[in-house]
């Protein structure tokens, strides 16, 4: 009974706050781009929170005076903020300058002499020197170009023992390190990325994803016989949906379905090395219908500062997450104003601006920070860059704009805490949820305390200790007084 | 008067520390409406604690969202399970030729969580004043309460039911699995209910969007 109404007054609470989000949806866009934020509370409740980000404009093939996007699939950054769409439709890179406009677009590269065009390209990425990488889909290979646009090499079809006599290989998303390794996703492949070294030879797979097992469907397995059982789904392992890599050369990667960990960062041997320490393992949502489902996270852009965004395509959310695994903010959304999208599937951070791909529309909505998400993202930069004295101060104007953000009163904690001001700062460490920043300060407090009041509180003992021996003793001597009367 | 006031505190305080005295004295030579009372009591007394501990302890061991405390919730927690224990430990009895009667039980099961309220009411305070390498000696205390309560469960079933120490485990285990069973017919009568009032509602408004 007791599980029932707990249920119960889960999914009531569950629904409420379902509406309250419907409702503030409903109220609070309006058409400058603005569109409604909100976030997750320690108690993974959603509350409201300031925008982050803005839509500013679109930019469409016909801004780009070039015929329009046809299914664009992937999209790169270059330091030097020049922006590479790959405009898989019309089988095209497009690149752009920093100001957004057209510099060129590349459709074709000479192979001996000849002649070669890409063929349902699906996945894009820039090195530090320029050179292109693109997963060539539908032809079966990698073809690398220089910044000249000058074929380089082309990974095909790779051969090992490691691979099925019938591996078809369909390349579809693409990283290089900067040791000239390059990381491919490809389709149909359970094993994690494939590796191959810099001449083009395929070397290993790396950072497979678990199998995870169902045990009801595990018990149902065991019962079931050899004809029933190849009739049922097998246990796979889930596939990475997205790959990026960070300038120290880990690769974040994201998988569709919300396994254990959606998110996750890999070092050269394929562990996973992503920090949990946030109120909430980075997941995108955590309120959703049954219905919805979870997120589906699709791709994954990492910034400065360890900071990193993931994009979910079912509701068309950014997510972004610091170093740690605190989520920042969220914003977008699935709509037809500016600032939603229709099937988004890329994202790519351009200093300021965060760019977000639509393949259905064929168009890129381009977003800029507001003052809030500013201060928010040089808060967690300065205190990355270890710059602590700084950091609290913008934390401090963070929670100004937005008291919903737990997250932002550690980091004022933290500086109270080095300015010897432990009381206070344990109680900005409680109020941002943070038990081990709490127990520090709390125990120099108390210290504190103790030290200043020691005189008093000893000499206060010693006399409670004296009246209780002294009260002992009368009563001793009373009842001997009346025992002795009895006698 | 004035000695009973007095035993009313005495009497826990000495069960505990000394069960096989405090029970025996409970099944034979004690006033039972004065047991009762305590009893009674002990539960209240309980259900204060567990409150305050939701609302009132320290952050650091506190894991209960405050947004979402219900005293009355609470309540259910500590009354529901003593309950479930005592009906189940009553059934079981019965058909085990226990000599306890239903109020023996249901007082020998409060006394014996005297240790649970004594040790985790000082805790709601002290919890405010401790640090995290500390809460290893809240937990260890939460523990040590538990088992002193398992402990003087057993002496008090023993002693009521006049059992052997084996047939008391026994019979303690059989009736967590009784409880397990209350629960779940408990669960499925109150489906049943919902089904059926859902059912009434539903041709109800047939009937008046009909009509």
């Amino acid at each position: 009974m007791r599980r029932s109404t707990w249920k119960k007054r889960k999914s009531i609470i569950m629904g409420m706050i379902c509406l309250l989000l419907f409702v503030q949806e409903a109220s609070y866009v309006s058409a400058d781009g603005k569109t409604d934020a909100y976030h997750y509370s320690f108690w993974g409740d959603a509350v409201p929170a300031p925008a982050a980000y803005e839509a500013t404009t679109i930019i469409t093939g016909k801004k780009l005076n070039t015929i329009p996007m046809k299914e664009p699939s992937d999209m790169h950054v270059t330091a030097n903020q020049h922006v590479f769409v790959l405009d898989s439709g019309n089988g095209r890179i497009i690149e752009m300058d920093r100001n957004l406009k057209l510099v060129r677009t590349i459709d074709s590269f000479k192979q001996e002499g000849k002649e070669d065009h890409f063929k349902n390209p699906q996945g894009l990425y820039v090195s530090d020197q320029g050179h292109l990488l693109v997963a060539d889909s539908d032809n079966h290979r990698v073809v690398h170009l220089d910044e000249k646009g000058t074929l380089v090499k082309i990974v095909a079809e790779p051969k090992s023992d490691l691979l099925k006599a019938d591996f078809q290989f369909k390349p579809m998303r693409v990283v290089v390190d900067k040791g000239e390794r390059i990381y491919v996703m490809a389709e149909g492949v359970f094993d994690g990325f494939m590796e191959f070294s810099a001449d083009g030879t395929f070397s290993s797979f790396i950072g497979a994803n678990r199998v995870q097992v169902d045990p009801v469907e595990y018990l149902w397995k065991r019962f079931a016989t050899r004809e029933q059982r190849s009739q049922m789904v097998m246990f796979t392992p889930t596939e990475f949906t997205n790959l990026d890599m960070d300038e120290e050369g880990f690769i974040y990667a994201t998988s569709g379905d919300r396994g254990k960990d959606p998110v996750k960062k890999l070092n050269a041997q394929g562990t996973d090395i992503l920090r949990r320490e946030g109120y909430q393992t980075p997941q995108g949502d955590m309120v959703y219908t049954q219905e919805a489902g979870p997120s589906r996270l699709i791709d994954v852009d990492v910034g400065d500062s360890d900071m990193y965004s993931v994009l979910d395509s079912s509701k068309g959310r950014i997510f972004t997450y610091n170093g740690d695994g605190y989520l920042l903010h969220i914003f977008g959304g699935i709509g037809n104003r500016l600032g939603q999208f229709n099937t988004p599937v890329a994202l790519e951070r351009a200093g300021d601006r965060m760019l977000v791909l639509d393949k259905a529309l064929g168009e890129i909505t381009v977003f800029q920070t507001t003052e809030y998400g500013r201060t928010l993202h040089e808060a967690v930069r300065s205190y990355y860059n270890g710059d602590e004295e700084q950091s609290s101060v913008l934390f401090a104007k963070v929670a100004e704009m937005n008291a919903n953000l737990e997250y932002a009163y550690a980091g004022i904690g933290k500086a109270l805490l080095r300015q010897k001001e432990y009381g206070e700062s344990a109680k900005y460490f409680k109020r941002s949820m943070e038990p081990k920043g709490y127990s520090k300060a709390f125990l120099l407090y108390r210290k504190e305390l103790m030290r200043e009041h020691f005189s008093w509180m000893m000499s206060g003992l010693f006399l409670a200790v004296a009246a209780f021996v002294t009260v002992i003793i009368v009563r001793r001597q009373k009842r001997r007084t009346t025992n002795a009367g009895i006698k | 008067m004035q000695a009973s006031s007095k035993q009313l505190y005495q009497y826990p305080l000495h069960l505990i520390f000394h069960p096989f005295d405090g029970y025996w004295e409970l099944k034979y030579e004690r006033n039972q409406r004065n047991s009762l009372l305590i009893a009674f009591m002990i539960l209240v007394l309980l259900v204060i604690t567990k409150i305050l501990h939701a609302q009132y302890s320290g952050f650091l061991i506190n894991l209960s969202n405050p947004k979402y405390l219900n005293s009355l919730l609470e309540m259910v927690y500590v009354i529901v399970p003593v309950l479930f224990w005592c009906v189940a430990n009553w059934s079981l009895t019965t058909l085990m030729d226990g000599e306890g009667k239903f109020s023996e039980i249901f007082m020998s099961t409060c006394f014996a969580l005297v240790p649970l309220f004594l040790i985790h009411f000082p805790w709601i305070w002290l919890s405010l004043v401790i640090s995290a390498q500390e809460t290893a000696f809240y937990y260890f205390s939460n523990a040590l309460a538990v088992a002193w309560t398992v402990y003087l469960l057993f002496v008090g079933n023993m002693t009521v039911h006049q059992y052997t120490s084996a047939k008391t485990i026994l019979t303690m285990l059989l009736t967590l699995v009784a409880m397990a069973f209350m629960a779940f017919l408990c669960l499925l009568f109150f489906s049943l209910v919902q089904q059926i009032v859902s059912f009434v509602v539903t041709i109800y408004q047939e009937l008046v969007l009909r009509g």
